[in-house]
């Protein structure tokens, strides 16, 4: 812990620049504040303008393509849009679209809270797991007495470049009944992807839980038993999430690496000279002076997460028995293929704020473990 | 140096929240981008239109510019559409140009959205009420379509909302019990003309389980989709439908729609009938194709996928079973829409009848498998493929592939119970129970 922080005891700032940024830069802090200002923190003249002018290209960007669209997702999810007519050609209809996804008994509501539910288990799953794999991955790789670390970095790295159909449909040939998982696992032969079994309820029947009490059948949340809740993620799933941790480790292994790579190594022999052993070098210096990158990491794979598409998309187009339909996916079911683009906005909205509770939530928990 | 800490952590919260934005709308902002694109493109062309009409004289068409859009289905049959319109274009003068479009439901709403539509656009029946009801489309003038009594009353009906005829058809499909001659008549097995006879030549021709059949060491007699647009044809076999005949009340939950469903969900609950993932097909026609199944119920675009893929395969096609009450069927079928603000009306309907008339469907479905959705040309198409017959022998009993705005939010209750049903984890009374509530609320009943 002392030596996490004592690089940065003067000046908190650095501590919540983007992580990207090496952890201990007490001297960039100075340098961001830029030689454009003058000490007492009064502008020189135009340097503003200036600063508008550089940053412009970025903004008009996000604005055009991130902002506008937001604002215009959230104004047509109150309004009765088809999708196929001008959207200011529509009538007002307040809450309905929400009161149908959030309140109306419905299959939208239905739809949602399954959606909701896949999802969460797939971010229950896939975050903690690339973010520990990547972790580990990158930890081995940054070893000084590693052979050959640019074959093993290409390599590992390599999923996460190639497109996530083509990744997709490999998986589905692994995955199905003749493929190579069921010719390797010594279990029962299944179709994995087409399998609707929640595996929560698979382990409940191995500890002789077959028939679920009554109470969580005949009640329910959102329309959706709570025994349904309980489900964990189906079978088909949990295939998308090893899938999707398997693609989406090389990119993090990569910002684990920079982050890694940015430790000086005088403070791992500092460690080593107060006695440290391996192990301790590790979890009380290596994993402290890392956790902005892992708040990163853990954020971005959230944000990421919780927006699922492609591979639900191609594997099963959120079947079987709709344990893989996911936000993301009843976007785009509601928008295009059911003609029901306000619904679908009201969805984006809403999943734009189970996003934000999320990363407002995750980033407590980091905060709470120590300074970030 | 605190402040400083502020406007950081707000700019990286900022940065958060836009980024779980980008990908959280994305499927709607890409919508609005691409309204951006369809936008210029549909201003180019209507541009060049109006500047082109005013030369034009009385009746004719010179110069007048119009785009069809539709989805690709293959090479040779754009080339074939594109060559009819070329014909159009020569004889009438007009410019006219067939637009396949990769993403064909997603660019259509974004040019009917930015209020640019193509002038004419494939239609399939089950999309007709959301384009219709959005007012998106222009009923057909009197007269615009040539003899419209010659074509096939169901077909007419698929494109009828409110009362209103919309837009003719382009052809149809039906479907029919596709299967192995050779096998059948290896194993003995006449074709299937009832329930029962479908139900004993599953059992027959089936010689392992799902793994087995995956693994290609086995048979299994029947592939089908899990889907209403398969079992609904039993149903209809059996007196039974989902909803009325003007989708204005929900019919499932009558003894007649419990039996089909029970019979069907037999066939694979006894391992007769698989469907397609179960044995690593992506859908029945591959299964069938790959020899791993004996019969599939398909319809008419299962010829040019065998053609396509599995050249050697070797099938026949026959009508569908008969059922308790008679016989039923789907067809399914897409249409030559012209948008409700078309920039040239008179032009673009005179592209619809010419596409559509005798000839024009004539010309374009000889070559290939669908079938021209007039009756008189229904005997020379029948020439051109005699073993397709059964097919076009379906059109007299199927019955339209459409509903009402929103609908698709039910057939996915049914569809998913369905599923659950042959899985094991569904009851039927559940089924219908789930979908008649989820249809009353669409339906309003």
């Amino acid at each position: 812990m002392t030596l996490g922080s004592g690089g940065r005891v003067d000046d908190p700032a650095p501590a919540v620049s983007l992580p990207e940024a090496p952890p201990i830069v007490s001297e960039a802090a100075p340098a961001a504040a830029g030689p454009l200002k003058v000490k007492r923190g009064k502008p020189i003249q135009g340097a503003s303008g200036l600063g508008w002018m550089f940053s412009a290209p970025a903004l008009i960007g996000l604005l055009v393509f991130v902002a506008i669209p937001i604002v215009i997702a959230a104004w047509v999810s109150f309004r009765d849009w088809s999708g196929l007519v001008s959207p200011f050609d529509t009538e007002y209809i307040g809450f309905e679209n929400y009161n149908d996804l959030l309140f109306q008994d419905g299959v939208r509501r239905t739809d949602f809270a399954l959606s909701i539910r896949n999802n969460f288990y797939y971010v229950l799953f896939v975050v903690p797991m690339q973010t520990t794999l990547a972790f580990v991955l990158a930890v081995i790789l940054n070893n000084r007495f590693l052979k050959g670390k640019g074959f093993f970095r290409t390599s590992y790295y390599f999923p996460s470049i190639t497109s996530s159909i083509a990744v997709t449909l490999i998986f589905v040939f692994l995955f199905q009944t003749s493929g190579a998982i069921n010719a390797i696992l010594p279990f029962e032969t299944i179709n994995w992807l087409d399998n609707a079994h929640g595996l929560f309820h698979n382990a409940l029947g191995l500890i002789g839980v077959e028939e679920p009490p009554t109470w969580m059948i005949e009640n329910g949340f959102m329309g959706v038993t709570y025994w349904q809740w309980i489900a964990g993620p189906s079978v088909a799933m949990f295939a998308i999430i090893l899938l999707v941790t398997w693609t989406s480790i090389g990119t993090f292994m990569l910002i684990f690496l920079a982050g890694l790579q940015s430790i000086p190594e005088s403070v791992e022999e500092a460690a080593k000279v107060d006695g440290a052993s391996t192990f301790q070098t590790f979890w009380h210096v290596i994993v402290p002076l890392m956790k902005p990158t892992i708040f990163f990491v853990v954020t971005i794979g959230l944000i990421a997460t919780w927006q699922v598409f492609d591979q639900i998309y191609a594997t099963n187009f959120g079947g079987p028995q709709k344990t893989t339909i996911t936000p993301a996916f009843l976007i785009y079911f509601q928008s295009f293929r059911n003609s029901q683009a306000a619904l679908a906005a009201a969805i984006a909205i809403l999943l734009l704020l189970v996003i934000m509770i999320f990363t407002f939530l995750q980033r407590r928990l980091i905060k709470s473990t120590g300074d970030v | 140096m605190r402040h400083r800490t502020y406007v950081v952590l707000v700019l990286l919260m900022a940065l958060i929240a836009a980024c779980g934005d980008g990908g959280s709308t994305d499927t709607t902002t890409a919508g609005a981008t691409e309204t951006t694109t369809g936008d210029t493109a549909g201003a180019t062309t209507t541009a060049a239109g109006e500047a082109t009409t005013m030369a034009p004289e009385e009746g004719s068409l010179e110069g007048v510019e119009l785009s069809l859009w539709g989805w690709s289905s293959s090479d040779a049959e754009n080339t074939a559409l594109s060559d009819l319109v070329a014909q159009f274009s020569e004889e009438t003068g007009a410019v006219a140009a067939f637009q396949p479009q990769a993403e064909y439901d997603v660019a259509l709403q974004a040019a009917l959205t930015s209020g640019d539509p193509p002038d004419v656009f494939y239609v399939d029946s089950f999309r007709l009420p959301d384009l219709a009801d959005a007012g998106a489309l222009a009923p057909v003038p009197e007269g615009a379509v040539s003899n419209p009594d010659d074509i096939y009353p169901s077909l007419r009906e698929a494109f009828t909302y409110n009362d209103t005829w919309y837009c003719p058809p382009k052809d149809f499909s039906t479907l029919g019990l596709v299967y192995d001659p050779d096998v059948l008549e290896a194993a003995g097995v006449a074709v299937p003309t009832t329930w029962e006879e479908l139900a004993a030549a599953a059992e027959t021709l089936t010689t392992g389980d799902a793994a087995a059949v995956a693994g290609g060491t086995a048979q299994a007699g029947l592939s089908m989709g899990v889907e209403y647009p398969r079992w609904g044809a039993f149903m209809f076999q059996n007196g039974a439908a989902m909803t009325n005949e003007d989708n204005t009340a929900m019919t499932l939950d009558t003894p007649e729609a419990r039996e089909a469903i029970e019979y069907v969900a037999g066939l694979y609950q006894d391992g007769y009938a698989v469907k397609p993932a179960a044995v690593d097909s992506g859908w029945s026609g591959e299964a069938f194709g790959q020899g791993k199944v004996a019969m599939v119920v398909e319809g008419n675009w299962l010829p040019p996928a065998m053609a396509a893929d599995f050249p050697d395969r070797n099938f026949a096609v026959a009508e569908l079973p008969t059922g308790p009450v008679g016989p039923g069927n789907f067809a399914f079928t897409v249409c030559y829409g012209v948008a409700a603000d078309a920039a040239n009306p008179e032009a673009s309907w005179a592209l619809v009848d010419y596409l559509t008339n005798e000839e024009g469907s004539l010309a374009w479905t000889e070559a290939f498998s669908v079938m021209p959705a007039r009756q008189s040309v229904a005997e020379q198409w029948i020439s051109a493929h005699p073993e397709l017959e059964p097919f076009v022998a379906g059109a007299d009993y199927s019955q339209r592939w459409g509903f009402v705005p929103g609908f698709g939010d039910v057939l996915s209750v049914f569809n998913t119970g369905l599923e659950g049903v042959v899985d094991g984890n569904m009851t039927i009374d559940q089924v219908i129970a789930d979908t008649t509530a989820a249809g009353e609320g669409v339906l309003g009943g």
